[in-house]
């Protein structure tokens, strides 16, 4: 076990050193670079810059040298010094860029990962329970919806309704007057408040996925020999229910936990986007579109190390709770 | 019972994570304190018609009667050199925020140019301009000498005196030394009628409060040149010091660099020597100050306690506290938060005329419409030396553009396209704006198919492909390629393809990102670009009807031609190379009646050749003001040249 969890590690290190060169190639890969979007920027405000003046902005900013060279400086600052680069757009290490934005990123995600849970496993378990029911319909119905629907749509008929029935769409996670208070209750209500149409639009297709998977699980258990001797020695129902095909059934949802971390730290971006949530998504969708490329490198970098480190987690929970798959290593 | 216990400990770690996070965010603020959002509904009336009561915003008499201010007759210049405002509609009363959507510090201008104080200003008309920073100005016979006033005991935000020493600082120490990242602007180069010679312009102290700025040649439109290119020419000394490598030394300005988190010095400069106002460290002469971060979720400007601008009954402006700028990700979010109340002004073009009219009185604010100079709402230019040579020499054949131009039925672009708001008309100097010609507007505005066709077979692109697509006469392929960035062009331009494909026209869009079209254009790569002309007068800003330097879609690169001396580029021919010789003798005229005039040539020329096509008339800009925000003003020219909502003098804005 031990032995193939450091194999599983060591194996992630140059994985993630690849990824890093390939993220870094293929942001420079579109025409022109910060310089040139900066320059856009400057001329739509009825300010011009001269040929001169975006050279010399590239020699100041190294955006003159080779793509190797630039991609060494870069990985050499982050080993060295843990150094990720200068934000451009920001005017800032790209560091403070991610922090400002980190905390209510978490705030957001795992609000949301709560009520994907809370709803999506009871649900789950009673559409199986009561299959073909009119309430099995319904909520499949629903989750069927839910997943087909583009979250950033959903998004616009709520703020629609929203705004229709109580005049205010609820743009952003504070009203206008909270965003630079410091923290108060009426802050934190005022956050609440804000964070129901996000919560239901991040989470409602992974809700919707999540009661598919788990009615499937539970219906597979439910008629497991297990469960028939429960009820044969007399046990209540619900003990029934709980003790055994529940946990069964969760199996594969804790264990493809793991994939959902990088999704945790960066948000939704177009969603994040149409409800102009100050989380990490929009910010890495502008740093790629304005080509502040040590901002958008880090992110994908970041992206794809808690990628590889979700994969690593799943795979070695896996190892732990199937024994099945820990004699198939030992084998090798 | 353990999994109990793991699930706590990572409960734990999370509340630590994110509160880490926050406290962060919290310190951002560099300078402010934490405002209240409570206190500004308390401050409201004060009562200015008794006469007797304070002159200045409740806010800063509490602060005066603290001992932490001096009274306001120390802040205000003396009592003669004080300029009074003139408001609008009414006196006003002091208190409120004033809530505006905000793209962020990509959008620098969008918070500048409404907070910006020029040493000269333009009038409410555009036609001239008046003393603003300045108190006045006088000038020898032939304009060569101006002699500019300043105003006796103003004061910079912090409190230090402005005075002619902040002129000479900036001027001696930063703008010829081009600290931040500018070329020394052209308005202070005069040009000798005959030779041709340029040269610099002298700037000496007389006073404390008096400069001259010398010409070598005559310089008839010096103020107004630089009400444009160099609105603030002037800097405060005291902080500049403090930060240039001049004074400081490399090293030391390289560790402030560092301290204020820049990377590059000459990126540092520039941000603070150019982009000021996002600044709160750093002093200015605006109506309201920096007090936050730019990069925070909201920027906010406070008022300046020093500000030197009064009502006309010596009430001290601005009426309004704050300025509020709140970020938005989507310039939709501008138009759901106006709708809402959340904003209480926004700028808006007439992209949502409808919706905005349909909830005016639900969300209980009017739209004021502002005149835009521009010359159309919708159409495109064609590059004059684009590199293609067949499609070079097609360009530059006026019956192709005849033929583009009639060929497409302007009234179906309007009600598609505009929602019928615009006229359908040729690109034109509106009715109204300087350089405005009897006639233009119908240009080449009929719609008529046979003749465009007709035009067409004359030039002599008779042949067709296998598609029925017109041909070169040489055999070789035809096809316009519009370069685009902004994806709300796409309507337009599909409407564009029908009708040329009608003509036997093939047409091709490409979507290209900002930057990348930017680089295009350098690289003389756009063929058809859908920019519109917006100038306010081509004498004060010649960048997109004279050719000289890349800038414009239309003339390519005889702008480069201009701007390298005839190094590279394209030499410029025929009227172009008339519109250049026009310019020159502008640069070197002696009076203002004959600057009119000459203008009005290059004009013409435009009109004759018009290598900008129009399809639809120009939108108005839309300023949407909540009801409870008064002294808005309408009908006004909405224009870079007089600093767009900066034209209306926000300071004198007050909410009741």
């Amino acid at each position: 076990m031990l032995q193939y969890s450091i194999k599983r590690i060591l194996m992630a290190i140059p994985v993630v050193m690849f990824i890093s060169f390939i993220v870094f190639y293929i942001i420079q890969l579109p025409p022109g670079d910060y310089v040139s979007s900066y320059s856009a920027q400057m001329m739509a405000a009825g300010d011009v810059m001269t040929q001169a003046d975006m050279d010399q902005m590239r020699s100041n900013l190294g955006l003159d040298r080779p793509v190797y060279e630039q991609y060494a400086i870069w990985i050499k600052k982050i080993v060295l010094h843990g150094d990720f680069g200068y934000s451009f757009n920001y005017n800032k290490p790209v560091m403070e860029v991610v922090k400002q934005y980190m905390g209510l990123t978490l705030v957001v995600s795992f609000v949301t990962m709560a009520f994907q849970y809370l709803v999506a496993i009871p649900i789950g378990i009673y559409t199986a329970v009561k299959q073909y029911s009119a309430g099995d319909y319904f909520f499949s119905g629903i989750s069927f919806l839910g997943m087909a629907t583009p979250n950033f749509l959903l998004a616009i008929i709520l703020m629609y309704l929203s705004y229709t029935w109580f005049g205010d769409p609820l743009l952003g996670l504070f009203s206008n007057e909270y965003v630079n208070a410091a923290w108060s209750m009426a802050k934190a209500v005022d956050l609440m408040k804000h964070l129901v149409i996000p919560v239901i639009v991040i989470g409602l297709a992974s809700t919707a996925d999540l009661i598919r998977v788990m009615r499937g699980q539970m219906l597979d258990e439910l008629n497991k020999p297990n469960v028939i001797t429960a009820r044969a020695k007399g046990l209540s129902e619900t003990k029934i229910l709980f003790k055994y095909p529940t946990r069964a059934a969760l199996n594969p949802i804790v264990s493809t936990f793991g994939w959902s971390l990088s999704s945790i730290f960066t948000g939704s971006t177009i969603t994040a986007i149409v409800l102009n949530l100050p989380i990490q998504g929009p910010v890495m969708y502008k740093a790629l579109l304005g080509q502040d490329m040590y901002l958008a490198g880090s992110w994908l970098l970041f992206m794809a190390l808690l990628t590889v480190i979700g994969t690593l987690i799943s795979d070695i929970l896996l190892a732990w709770l199937d024994p099945k798959i820990r004699t198939e290593f030992r084998g090798n | 019972m353990k999994k109990t216990r793991i699930f706590l400990a990572l409960l734990v770690t999370m509340a630590v994570i994110i509160a880490g996070c926050d406290s962060n965010n919290a310190a951002k603020p560099s300078t402010s304190k934490a405002p209240e959002p409570t206190k500004v509904a308390q401050e409201t009336a004060v009562a200015t018609s008794s006469g007797t009561a304070s002159k200045e915003a409740p806010i800063l008499a509490s602060l005066v009667s603290e001992g932490k201010l001096p009274a306001l007759d120390q802040r205000l210049p003396t009592a003669s050199d004080v300029m009074v405002e003139n408001v609008v509609d009414e006196i006003g009363q002091y208190g409120g925020d004033l809530n505006m959507a905000w793209n962020g510090p990509s959008d620098k201008w969008g918070v500048g140019m409404m907070n910006e104080e020029a040493l000269f200003r333009f009038n409410k008309e555009g036609n001239a301009v008046e003393p603003n920073v300045a108190k006045g100005y006088e000038v020898n016979a032939d304009s060569t000498v101006f002699t500019i006033h300043l105003r006796e005991g103003m004061k910079w935000s912090d409190g230090v005196p402005f005075t002619a020493d902040d002129v000479l600082f900036y001027w001696e120490h930063m703008l010829t030394k081009e600290t931040f990242g500018k070329k020394i602007y052209d308005a202070y180069y005069s040009v000798d009628p005959v030779t041709g010679d340029k040269a610099l312009a002298e700037v000496k102290k007389v006073d404390d409060h008096t400069f001259t700025v010398t010409h070598k040649y005559p310089s008839v439109q010096f103020l107004e040149r630089v009400a444009i290119d160099n609105k603030w020419f002037f800097a405060p000394a005291h902080f500049h010091k403090t930060i240039l490598p001049e004074f400081v030394g490399d090293a030391k300005t390289l560790e402030i660099t560092k301290q204020w988190g820049y990377e590059d010095p000459k990126q540092f400069l520039v941000e603070t020597g150019y982009y000021f106002w996002l600044h709160p460290q750093i002093p200015t002469l605006a109506a309201w100050v920096a007090k936050t971060d730019p990069n925070s979720d909201q920027f906010i400007m406070e008022r300046n306690p020093y500000y030197w601008k009064t009502d006309s009954e010596g009430n001290q402006l601005p009426y309004l506290d704050r300025i509020v700028e709140n970020k938005i990700q989507d310039p939709s979010q501008s138009l759901l938060g106006t709708l809402s109340g959340e904003f209480n002004f926004a700028t808006m073009d007439t992209t949502n005329f409808t919706v905005l009219k349909e909830n005016e009185k639900r969300a209980d604010y009017r739209v004021i419409p502002w005149t835009q100079p521009t010359w159309s709402s919708a159409g495109i230019q064609l590059n004059q030396t684009t590199k293609d040579p067949n499609l070079n020499k097609l360009f530059q054949d006026i019956r192709f553009r005849e033929a583009i131009s009639i060929g497409v039925n302007r009234q179906e672009v309007s009600d598609i396209v505009t929602n019928g708001l615009a006229e359908p008309i040729q690109a034109s100097v509106p009715e109204g704006v300087i350089g405005y010609q009897e006639g233009w507007a119908q240009h080449w505005a009929e719609f008529d198919t046979e003749k465009a066709n007709k035009l067409l077979d004359e030039i002599g692109l008779t042949k067709r492909d296998k598609n029925n697509f017109r041909m070169f006469a040489n055999g070789a392929d035809l096809t316009l390629t519009v370069y685009e960035s902004d994806p709300n062009k796409s309507t337009f331009l599909e409407l564009l393809r029908k009708y040329f494909e009608d003509m036997g026209l093939k047409m091709n869009v490409k979507m290209v990102e900002g930057g990348a079209l930017f680089d295009l254009k350098y690289a003389n790569e756009v063929p058809i670009h859908t920019e519109v002309i917006s100038v306010a007068n081509v004498a004060f800003r010649p960048d997109t009807l004279v050719p000289l330097r890349i800038i414009t879609p239309w003339f390519g690169h005889y702008g480069l031609y201009t701007q390298s001396g005839g190094k590279e580029g394209v030499k410029p021919e025929g009227d172009v190379a008339e519109i250049l010789a026009i310019w020159d003798k502008i640069k070197a005229s002696k009076s203002k009646d004959e600057i009119n005039q000459l203008a009005n040539e290059i004009y013409k020329l435009h009109m004759k050749n018009q290598w900008v096509i129009g399809y639809a008339g120009p939108t108005p800009m839309l300023l949407v003001a909540s009801n409870k925000l008064h002294n808005v003003p309408s009908g006004l020219v909405w224009a870079d040249e007089y600093r767009t909502v900066g034209h209306a003098h926000p300071s004198q804005f007050f909410l009741k």
